[in-house]
């Protein structure tokens, strides 16, 4: 065992009846929900646990780290834990966590739940593929799921069918405020934000004190990441989390089974850990890499990968910030990024010249480093005489809001295996290509359009645009898509590899659309979902 | 909290706050790059405010410049390049990519100096413990989207 934080005691090498490879948001839920089945479950993780007492909130350089160590660009980042990403054929930069936790360590904790329309994207609207499961079906497990992560939020919200929050909103504060009176101007649709963010004491976690720093850990323990809300519950019911653990490859046996992994431990000497069931929970990027690394007799293309879609269908979600500059002072430094949001244009209206649609999250303010990069430069700050009235005409002064645009599946967005570009242990890198698509890029363009009107009408004076977010590629969705047509699809409607019958996929490469919404919620629903149909299924699992 | 400044943030690097000599840049060097952090931000009066150039804030952007080195010895190796004083050439050096890491890193002293954020009305902290208030805003204001019923789309 080795879930001891302080160094690994005897590792248990026997067969495991499950291996997770990946601790992050969707391989925690995995871990958690069939660890009452009192099997053997093993989950292998490349970094380590974070100690919150170092996150960046707890130091005075707090926003300088973000630039470095605390980045959420893995490449910026370069930590033991990381590994490289090749994404300069994108447009739009990769950012991840790589730890137990995963992305939701520094994640925003924005969650929004999928719309029955998100799942019939194809019948709909003629595009994309409808998912081979829907929001009635899934709809108990997002329930499950935001118990167990304690969702904040307000029931009622005509963007959606019924559902409870479990929390109470978090504050609208000034920039919510602010915002939300220029919407009802225009008429236009504003609910306050579902948050993975407590707002009151929930399962040993304290309420949100408002630091501003949730993108970088969550020092006050508010947020909801799986390191402190479902991995502890799984580890004391039993799972093994074996940290810095990096997955190379996983094996096969002559009948085309998973056998196990083979990994790099902590002291970098390559280990086996076989299994009789694995399940795959490395992220969009991270899960196709492994199987297209992990080639054999029975798979020269990579494992599970006969439909030759493991790593294509690459989804981003394109993002355009639109920040408005107000005369008079809001929330800036204080508060989670989270405050509320609009679905007015989220679902298709051909008159707006694409199809799909976008959500819009509104966005308090930044700190006062971020406020002086940003207004040195973009010019609204100059060197010198003048420096300090300019800035204090931008200080605690931008709210505005980004746009998520929904993705569609394209083929020619891809993780492939970059031939030269290897992490520290001689693995292939990822490699990224991609393209915003003619509709992402008219649906960008409306959305600033759009909020440049909801600005003007909250009454911002002037507007800071960056559309795409260079760096916002937070969200990697589709690689390994779910479906029924095993040539069409990586796994079944279940979670399963159609190719290896012992192999499951429970992370967002399974994605099938990405809506226009951040997936976390429903990524870690649909592991909840397809465990529950693992559970179901035990003694036919195999079939 | 006194009014004293108190040398350099704590950070996990610098336990303590003492200030750090560094030695990757020389003494000539080092001046160049003081002289230019005042450029960048310069003392005022009418806000009684140090330049980036003030001791202790420089001994900060020093300490830091290790982080970046590359990206400072970029902005020496412009400043090398000028055709004026450094003194005049503001206007020849603002906005240039070659500057923007330095410019960075002398913007993430400054704004973390206790004086400059004394003046802000922050006070001098790291965000962690004692948090923030966040007024709660008015949820009355969300009949008006109540009115407009459900917009979402049944499938
Ligand atoms: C800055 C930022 C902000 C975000 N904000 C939001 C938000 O507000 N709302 C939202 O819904 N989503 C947000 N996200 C996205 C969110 O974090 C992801 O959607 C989510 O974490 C993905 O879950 P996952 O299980 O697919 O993968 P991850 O959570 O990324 O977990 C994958 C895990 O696998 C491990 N791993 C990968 N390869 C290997 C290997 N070879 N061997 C062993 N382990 C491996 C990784 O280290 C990682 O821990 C944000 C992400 C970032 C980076
Ligand atoms: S604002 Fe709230 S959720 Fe964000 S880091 Fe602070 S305490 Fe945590």
């Amino acid at each position: 065992m080795s879930n001891d934080r302080d160094g690994a005691k005897a590792v248990d090498y026997s067969p495991a009846d499950v291996l997770v490879i990946g601790a992050g948001a969707s391989g925690a839920v995995a871990a958690w929900n069939l660890a009452e089945t009192k099997m053997r479950i093993v989950c292998l993780e490349q970094g380590g646990w974070s100690d919150p007492s170092q996150y960046p909130s707890t130091g005075r350089d707090w926003e300088t780290r973000t630039q470095s160590d605390f980045s959420i660009s893995p490449n910026r980042r370069a930590q033991p834990a990381d590994y490289p990403v090749n994404d300069d054929d994108s447009p739009i930069k990769v950012a991840n966590f790589n730890g137990v936790g995963g992305g939701t360590v520094l994640y925003a904790g924005h969650y929004p739940r999928f719309h029955p329309s998100d799942f019939r994207v194809k019948s709909l609207d003629g595009v994309g593929d409808d998912w081979p499961v829907d929001y009635d079906t899934l709809e108990p497990f997002y329930a499950q799921n935001d118990r167990v992560t304690g969702v904040s939020g307000l029931a009622g919200d005509p963007a959606y069918p019924p559902k409870q929050s479990v929390l109470p909103p978090l504050p609208m504060g000034l920039s919510g405020q602010r915002l939300a009176e220029g919407f009802n101007k225009l008429g236009w649709h504003w609910w306050p934000s579902d948050s993975a963010i407590a707002t009151q004491p929930y399962n040993g976690r304290d309420k949100c004190i408002n630091l501003g720093a949730c993108l970088y850990g969550c020092a006050q323990g508010a947020k909801a990441s799986t390191d402190i809300t479902y991995w502890p519950e799984a580890i004391r019911a039993g799972v093994e989390l074996r940290a810095w653990c990096r997955v190379k490859e996983i094996t096969v046996d002559d009948a085309g089974m998973a056998t196990g992994a083979v990994y790099f431990d902590e002291q970098g000497v390559e280990q086996f850990q076989p299994a009789h069931v694995v399940i795959m929970a490395c992220n969009g990027v991270g899960t196709p890499r492994i199987l297209l690394n992990s080639k054999s007799k029975q798979f020269p293309d990579g494992l599970a990968n006969s439909s030759g879609l493991v790593g294509k269908n690459l989804m981003l979600h394109p993002y355009a910030s639109i920040q408005g500059i107000f005369a008079d002072e809001l929330d800036g430094y204080r508060g989670p990024h989270d405050s509320i949001w609009s679905q007015e244009f989220y679902e298709t209206n051909k008159e707006r010249g694409f199809v799909r649609g976008y959500t819009y999250e509104f966005n308090r303010g930044r700190g006062p480093v971020a406020t002086a990069l940003t207004g040195v430069h973009s010019g609204r700050i100059p060197w010198g005489e003048g420096h300090h009235t300019a800035y204090r005409r931008l200080f605690n002064r931008i709210a505005g809001m980004v746009s998520i645009c929904e993705d569609l599946p394209e083929e020619h967005n891809t993780v492939t295996l970059d031939p030269e570009l290897t992490d520290a242990h001689g693995i292939p890198a990822p490699k990224l290509s991609y393209r915003i698509s003619d509709n992402s890029q008219k649906m960008l363009d409306y959305s600033v359009a759009r909020a440049s009107e909801a600005l003007e009408a909250a009454g911002a004076y002037d507007l800071i645009v960056d559309s795409p977010i260079t760096h916002g590629g937070w969200h990697l969705l589709g690689t390994a898509r779910m479906g029924q047509d095993p040539s069409r699809s990586v796994v079944n409607e279940w979670g399963r590899s159609h190719d290896v019958r012992n192999l499951f996929v429970v992370d967002g490469s399974i994605f099938v659309t990405s809506a226009g919404v951040n997936p976390t919620r429903t990524i870690q629903t649909l592991a909840l979902y397809i465990t529950d149909q693992m559970k179901k299924r035990l003694t036919t699992l195999f079939d | 909290m006194t009014e004293t400044p108190t040398a350099i943030p704590d950070s996990p690097e610098r336990p303590g706050g003492t200030i750090a000599t560094d030695h990757i840049f020389s003494v000539d060097e080092q001046t160049v790059l003081r002289e230019l952090a005042g450029l960048v931000v310069t003392a005022s009066a009418e806000y009684d405010l140090p330049g980036a150039d003030d001791e202790l804030i420089f001994n900060d952007i020093l300490a830091s410049a290790r982080d970046v080195e590359d990206g400072v010895r970029a902005a020496l190796l412009r400043v090398a390049d000028c055709a004026v004083e450094l003194a005049q050439a503001t206007s020849e050096l603002e906005g240039q990519p070659e500057m923007a890491p330095f410019v960075s890193l002398v913007l993430q002293c400054y704004y973390r100096d206790d004086r400059v954020m004394r003046s802000l009305d922050m006070e001098p902290r790291p965000p962690f413990p004692l948090g923030y208030a966040v007024p709660e805003g008015d949820w009355s204001m969300l009949a008006a989207v109540q009115a407009r019923g459900k917009i979402w789309r049944e499938v």
